[in-house]
């Protein structure tokens, strides 16, 4: 098992720039680290010379303290039996790079979705259509310095019956004239 | 002036053939589909979203609401891909039960799919059977998890508790109570002239469009591709059972409906292995206290074989007490939308809602 790892590791630094790799031999697994422009080649290579023919996943981890996104593909091969996580990553503040469906048809997905979740710009996607969110101007949602809390506060309005509390058990008893148990008290906001 | 011959057909999302809150605009010219793409965005909640602020068993809780038909291997993805990243070692007889979850959820699910497909096409009797016997099935996980839908019972180090006493012979009971219910269903289902008519030679998909679109679960094995997970990458304790993977060579509705058949049969042989087999023993390895429980700096992904094909669940973390990312991949993020959009080209919009049933459309995998 080692030996196959190390044989495709060795096949990617001699062919691609490899930042760096990883293997996690319980789970028949590698993790090969590398830049953003050779990731259109890698993959292919991978796919068409290294027979990971399955696309199980692709993923975006957001590392708001290093200012980085990292964008995972996750690939099986089916004959040896092993799995390979591609893992590069992008400046947040110039979240860029190349557009891959053409490798796997189904990654215009993903594509789509990260562009819209994360405001990862895929050059050459081709994809007019919103994807799940509509009419949608904000920051992108599912980065992680998106502030959910603020944007309910603006955008939606308080229920009728809480502005004068805003706990649901402060009301009922001012309405009903009755006084809130001690214990829930220290739960009242 | 040339006319614009195509007339645009909203299907969905509040349509009694679709299967559920998603909606295919469609290009139609007659009645033949010339053009359609999938439309979402009608039930987006955000559920990794939240996960990443809530600390890792409270994100269990969310992980079953994924998918409303068969949630079970959704947290079971969750908790493996957990396990895997913190490095934890669950009890062999954890192993076992979760496999008999996974088949009770199959078989469940596989009920729902017959009432699904016989309402797409008028078969309404199907529905009523299937979902009827479907409820032995629910009346078994209340009694082991205490929820009929979601169960939030696989979690992260084994699953929550063992079997109450004599649930071994209420599931082999139910079981033989289901096997011969199959034949009944193949009289009114598969005997049937009209759903023979209807779905022989509809929704086809080539061998070669399968593997290009990366489809997994019936669809693939119905093209002749005999390719399982539970096989494949074993996991739990897959390994130990014998089962046998159904294929079918059609590539049509027809094709993927009688791989669904036979794959009810199978999930009742490997329940009934379960039970013969099961070791006795722990059925989790106990945590430390949820609010302080931190995990390892890693990320894992874990894959679960679902009635819809292969699903699987992406977890990283930061070290911390909360997950960094959950993201969690459904069969239906490929069939729902880029196979789904090629194969209703050409089709008669009446079949859309077979096709779409055949393929295991579920739109909360899709939005999560």
């Amino acid at each position: 098992m080692e030996l196959l790892l190390e044989k495709i590791r060795d096949r990617i630094k001699v062919n691609f720039d490899l930042k760096d790799s990883k293997f996690n031999m319980n789970e028949r697994r590698i993790d090969l680290y590398i830049d953003k422009k050779s990731i259109s080649s890698i993959l292919f290579y991978l796919k068409e010379q290294m027979g990971f023919k399955h696309l199980m996943h692709a993923s975006v981890v957001d590392w708001l303290e290093e200012g980085e996104l990292e964008v995972i593909f996750l690939l099986w091969a089916p004959k040896e039996k092993i799995s390979v996580f591609v893992k590069t990553r992008l400046d947040r503040e110039n979240a860029k790079m190349d557009n891959l469906d053409m490798i796997w048809p189904q990654l215009n997905t993903y594509e789509r979705e990260f562009k819209e979740m994360y405001g990862i710009e895929f050059e050459g996607l081709e994809a007019p259509d919103e994807f799940i969110l509509e009419d949608w101007d904000g920051p992108p949602p599912m980065r992680r310095d998106f502030d959910t809390a603020a944007f309910a506060k603006d955008v939606y309005s308080e229920r009728t019956g809480r502005e004068d509390a805003k706990d649901v058990r402060e009301t009922i008893a001012k309405r009903s004239g009755e006084e809130i148990p001690d214990f829930a008290k220290k739960y009242s906001r | 002036m040339k006319r614009e011959k195509a007339t645009t057909l909203y299907f969905g999302p509040q349509h009694p053939g679709i299967t559920g809150n998603m909606m295919v605009r469609l290009k139609v010219e007659g009645d033949t589909i010339v053009h359609a793409r999938t439309e979402v965005g009608y039930l987006h909640r955000a559920f990794e979203k939240l996960a990443e602020r809530r600390n890792w068993i409270q994100t269990f809780t969310l992980m079953c609401r994924f998918c409303v038909p068969e949630p079970d291997p959704v947290e079971a993805s969750y908790a493996r891909a957990v396990e895997k990243v913190a490095g934890i070692e669950i009890p062999e007889r954890a192993k076992w039960i979760r496999v008999l979850v996974l088949e009770l959820a199959r078989i469940s699910s596989l009920m729902l799919w017959h009432a699904g497909q016989g309402h797409s096409l008028g078969l309404y009797t199907m529905g009523q059977w299937s979902v009827g016997d479907r409820n032995y099935i629910l009346d078994l996980f209340e009694e082991l998890t205490g929820g009929r839908i979601y169960h939030m019972y696989i979690w992260p180090g084994g699953v929550r508790k063992d079997f109450p006493e004599g649930f071994g012979d209420k599931v082999l009971h139910t079981m033989d109570y289901i096997e011969k219910r199959l034949d009944e269903y193949n009289d009114l289902m598969f005997n049937n002239s009209i759903f023979q008519k209807r779905t022989q030679g509809v929704g086809y998909i080539s061998q070669e469009k399968v593997i290009e679109r990366g489809v997994v679960g019936q669809p693939l094995r119905a093209c002749g591709i005999k390719s399982d997970i539970r096989i494949d990458d074993p996991y739990e304790a897959y390994d130990k059972i014998k089962f046998n993977v159904p294929t079918q060579t059609g590539g049509d509705i027809w094709a993927r409906a009688l791989v669904r058949k036979e794959e009810i049969r199978e999930s009742i042989s490997i329940i009934r292995q379960v039970i013969e087999n099961i070791p006795k023993g722990d059925v989790y390895t106990k945590l430390p206290n949820p609010q302080k429980w931190t995990i390892p700096k890693g990320d894992a992904f874990a894959r679960t074989e679902s009635v819809r094909g292969e699903v699987g669940m992406y977890v990283a973390s930061d070290g911390g007490n909360k997950p960094r990312r959950v993201h969690f991949r459904g069969a239906a993020y490929v069939h729902a939308i880029t196979l789904l959009e090629d194969v209703l080209v050409g089709a008669n919009i009446a079949d859309v809602s077979a096709i779409m049933n055949s393929l295991g459309t579920c739109p909360p995998e899709i939005e999560r």
